[in-house]
């Protein structure tokens, strides 16, 4: 990105707006992002006014703990590899496989159902199709003896959860390279797989180390699936830094434990930034010339991939089906008859974690889409000291697992000066500093593909840069407000490993009470609170979509990609 | 902008009040499931009109949270749940002593003597097997600690995590009873019985669907939970081992500091009442009546004919809750 001026005191000092937004992002970013990562580290490496590493040597002998630091490694590592396996899968098929619109959609739909779910849908499912007695394992295959819980079932679990991310990561990538490349190396004499080998893949590279990064990234912070489905023969570290907490009352080890996850967040989130820097918006230029129809994979190889995905997708469906049935028979396994009861249930004693949650999401919804196109236009647009930092400090949420953020606050606005805990203000602002940097990163990428003599027509023409941001950017990058909007949203329905921390007598959140419905095993209301959210989530989606499509803009298509993949 | 600041601060201000707000009702962290509690409060907002905003945690849970929040508690009463878990929180200095009106009237083993709790229902633990298990493997309902040790039910046991539930740490207190409280010959058992244990979960009931539906083959439950499965249709056999096993008070205690405090005796009254405690049978909640004027109810006592039950001292169960537990992490947990 070329820049005019260098960073200066003098510009910024003499444009109050900006000096303003710049003073008040900070100030939120301080206090909602550096001071409880301050606190978490205090609590972890000071003992009685003096830095220590004795809690963290402790931990890191403890045999338990190195074996659930280790097996959250191997667990995000595996969700990785078979995550973007079954990611590329499903995008060649979408975009090499000749499929026609309709089955394009029915995909899109079973891909989707992952994205928009609360966390535990998978795992519920597993559960009661697995195991000694399960629906596939024993009364379709006739298997005795099966275990529901440990690695693989974590590992399934948590790929169909997090595979659509690489789906949409590869997708557009694959969509990208120009069919007719590959058809040139095919007239050269070389043989589809080469082509294939030689052509495809090498181009697909930076997407596979995206996908896999942010899979595993995914996997590394999922405190859910491997609550229900690891067992205790797998301990991973959330969950174990969680028990530490919410169990035993061990802040101390709590934070020690969630702080050995930083490690390899960090390192991804590097990584990730460092591979995909160059190269995530290149591919949304929308340059492929002609639909010419791919010959690179042979009729009978796409037959195979659809029937694949076709395989992948039915599993998903299968898994959702059963979720609806359970949520609507009197006792499933048992009672099989016909009820409304758990709705009945969940909309009169679980109103309030509906109303929780839902104004929950209302409020998060705007703020943090306003908060995502500041930042990222004040990153992209603006000079000012300190904006590097700004940009790295406004992702620091966003790249820890959320056990480690959910802590952090817990500890540092549990007590007076700020006491916070136990309010809505904290879980919303959890919510929009973890995930409006989807917001941020699409209104970055949105503003690279605008020319900058737009806006200095405008400020040329007298306009201050407020009145510049609010008249002629604003609704250049409306369609990454919404994609923020929608994630802001998607996470504030969905999401548990922070807020798990923050919920109160006063407000609780639906994703909250199904935890607790399910280790209660109220299987009913639990699966009908997970209909209820997916619905709603559903809708909303679709309705943000529609907005998308009416800005028609010529990027709201990638922002409207982007608000998913987040 | 300006105008975009002035919304959010108005809304931060009608967030604060929105909690105020709600903070004028009784606050109350329950350790009974919802669904035994949810009837309970409805009674007493029906005869008092008072309404119990609540949230249900498994015990660990809910103790570490009132010892978190004690320099500004955010409820008033904690409800339910095995009698340790209070006995633990006396060490914390949570609880604001109080005497109901049925104080006198409840036997020694029901009561604190200074009033820092109070119980509300009695409950014995249980062994619950899946029927068609015992069938399929020829086995009858064990009958004894030793009968769970059987190889047929190899990796097939569901109980609960003590790091969170009370149901378990009453079960290993039971078992430290059982065997004349050698701790080390207790932790043995808890070892080799490990190697039967599918899973421990968080909450002290999360085994019984598995076990009503045969993906477990039993395991050691609170005996409400086990007859609210049985009552939901599943195929499960309660018994109880010959050596005895332990049953917990179920108590309830009034939080120092808390805000309504008024309003959270007058739950505390009515819990420790009849006036509660009958409405048992009724909501088909299968908790033992502490208080002595109310009868149990005639098949909760059928089940319970003939079993030997001894109460788990919750004296001593308080001063060693914590070291015991960390024992079991340590030592019985990653046995294999």
């Amino acid at each position: 990105m070329a820049r005019a001026r260098s960073p200066s005191w003098r510009g910024i000092a003499g444009d109050p707006a900006l000096l303003g937004a710049v003073a008040a992002i900070w100030c939120l970013l301080l206090l909602l992002v550096l001071f409880p990562l301050a606190h978490l580290l205090e609590r972890a490496f000071v003992d009685e006014g003096r830095p220590t590493l004795a809690p963290l040597l402790d931990s890191l002998a403890d045999p338990g703990h190195r074996a659930a630091f280790v097996n959250s490694l191997i667990l995000a590592a595996s969700v990785g590899v078979l995550g973007t396996a079954v990611g590329f899968l499903f995008a060649l098929a979408a975009v090499r496989a000749g499929l026609g619109r309709r089955w394009l959609t029915v995909l899109d739909a079973a891909v989707l159902l992952p994205l928009v779910s609360p966390p535990f849908t998978t795992s519920i499912s597993i559960i009661f199709s697995f195991g000694p007695r399960g629906l596939i394992s024993h009364h379709l295959l006739g298997l005795t003896g099966v275990s529901a819980y440990g690695f693989w079932s974590t590992a399934i679990a948590e790929t169909l959860t997090y595979f659509p991310i690489a789906y949409l990561t590869l997708r557009p990538i694959l969509a990208a390279i120009d069919p007719n490349l590959e058809e040139m190396a095919f007239s050269l004499g070389g043989s589809r797989w080469r082509t294939f080998r030689t052509v495809t893949l090498p181009l697909c590279v930076p997407g596979f180390a995206n996908a896999f990064l942010l899979l595993f990234a995914a996997s590394l912070a999922d405190f859910a699936t491997p609550l229900i489905l690891a067992g205790n023969a797998f301990p991973v570290l959330p969950t174990q830094a969680y028990l530490q907490i919410t169990g035993l009352f061990d802040f101390k080890g709590g934070a020690v434990l969630s702080l050995l996850l930083l490690v390899p967040a960090v390192m991804v989130f590097l990584l990730q930034r460092h591979w995909v820097g160059r190269r995530t918006y290149v591919t949304v230029t929308g340059k492929v010339g002609q639909r010419s129809r791919s010959q690179a994979i042979a009729p009978w190889m796409q037959v195979v991939l659809v029937a694949a995905c076709v395989a992948v997708a039915t599993i998903i469906v299968y898994f959702y089906a059963l979720l609806l049935v359970a949520s609507l028979v009197a006792a499933f396994g048992a009672d099989y008859s016909f009820t409304w009861r758990h709705y009945a249930v969940i909309f009169t004693e679980g109103l309030p974690a509906i109303r929780d949650t839902l104004i929950i999401a209302a409020l998060g919804m705007p703020l943090g889409g306003l908060y995502g196109v500041l930042v990222g236009y004040l990153i992209a647009r603006r000079d000012f000291p300190g904006r590097r930092a700004m940009e790295l400090v406004a992702m620091i949420n966003y790249a820890l697992p959320g056990t480690i953020v959910g802590i952090a606050y817990l500890i540092a606005f549990n007590d007076p000066p700020i006491a916070l805990t136990g309010g809505a203000l904290l879980i919303v602002a959890c919510y929009v500093f973890r995930y409006s940097p989807t917001g941020i990163r699409a209104t970055v990428a949105l503003l690279q593909q605008i020319d900058r003599s737009i806006e200095e027509a405008s400020a040329s023409l007298g306009a201050a840069s407020g009145e510049t941001f609010r008249r002629v950017t604003l609704p250049l990058i409306a369609p990454a407000f919404f994609a923020g909007l929608g994630v802001v949203f998607i996470r504030s329905m969905t999401a548990i490993s922070a807020t798990i921390f923050l919920v109160s007598i006063s407000w609780t959140l639906i994703t909250v009470r199904i935890l607790e419905n399910m280790t209660e095993m109220a299987l009913g209301p639990a699966a009908a609170f997970s209909v209820f959210v997916i619905v709603v989530v559903f809708v909303v989606v679709a309705g943000l979509s529609a907005v998308l499509a009416r800005l028609r803009t010529p990027t709201a298509g990638a922002a409207a990609r982007s608000f998913l993949g987040g | 902008m300006r105008s975009l600041r002035c919304a959010v601060l108005v809304m931060i201000a009608w967030l604060g009040g929105f909690a105020a707000a709600r903070a004028a009702d009784l606050n109350v962290y329950t350790i009974w499931p919802e669904n035994y509690a949810r009837p309970m409060f409805q009674e007493f907002e029906k005869q008092t009109g008072i309404k119990v905003n609540f949230l249900r945690f498994s015990s660990g849970e809910a103790l570490a949270r009132v010892i978190a929040e004690k320099n500004n508690p955010r409820i008033d009463v904690l409800f339910g749940g095995p009698v340790e878990t209070f006995a633990a929180g006396i060490k914390e200095g949570i609880f604001e002593p109080y005497k109901s009106p049925s104080f006198a009237k409840l036997a020694a083993r029901f009561k604190q003597a200074d009033g820092q709790w109070m119980a509300i229902a009695d409950d014995p633990l249980v062994f619950m097997t899946n029927g068609a298990f015992l069938k399929a493997n020829n086995l009858k309902p064990p009958a004894s600690w030793d009968d769970l040790l059987d190889p047929a039910y190899k990796n097939g046991l569901q109980m609960a995590d003590a790091r969170t539930s009370g149901t378990a740490v009453t079960r290993i207190f039971s078992v430290l009873e059982v065997f004349g409280r050698d701790e080390d010959k207790a932790f043995a058992y808890l070892k080799r019985l490990r190697q039967n244990v599918q899973v421990y979960t968080k909450s002290g009931g999360g085994g019984t669907l598995p076990t009503g539906l045969g993906q477990a083959a039993g395991g050691i439950f609170f005996i409400v939970d086990a007859l609210e499965t049985k009552a939901k249709g599943y195929d499960v056999v309660v018994s109880f081992p010959k050596e005895g096993i332990g049953t917990s008070a179920e108590a309830i205690a009034l939080i120092k500091g808390a805000k309504n405090r008024e309003a959270g005796k007058k739950l505390i009254d009515f819990a420790t009442s009849p006036a509660m405690q009958a409405k048992f049978a009724e909501y088909k909640v299968n908790f033992v009546p502490a208080h002595p004027d109310v009868k149990t109810d005639p098949a909760l006592a059928e089940v319970l004919k003939g079993a030997r039950i001894f109460p788990i001292d919750d004296e001593y169960a308080g001063a060693n809750r914590r070291r015991i537990v960390d024992r079991w992490v340590k030592e019985v947990l990653p046995a294999q």
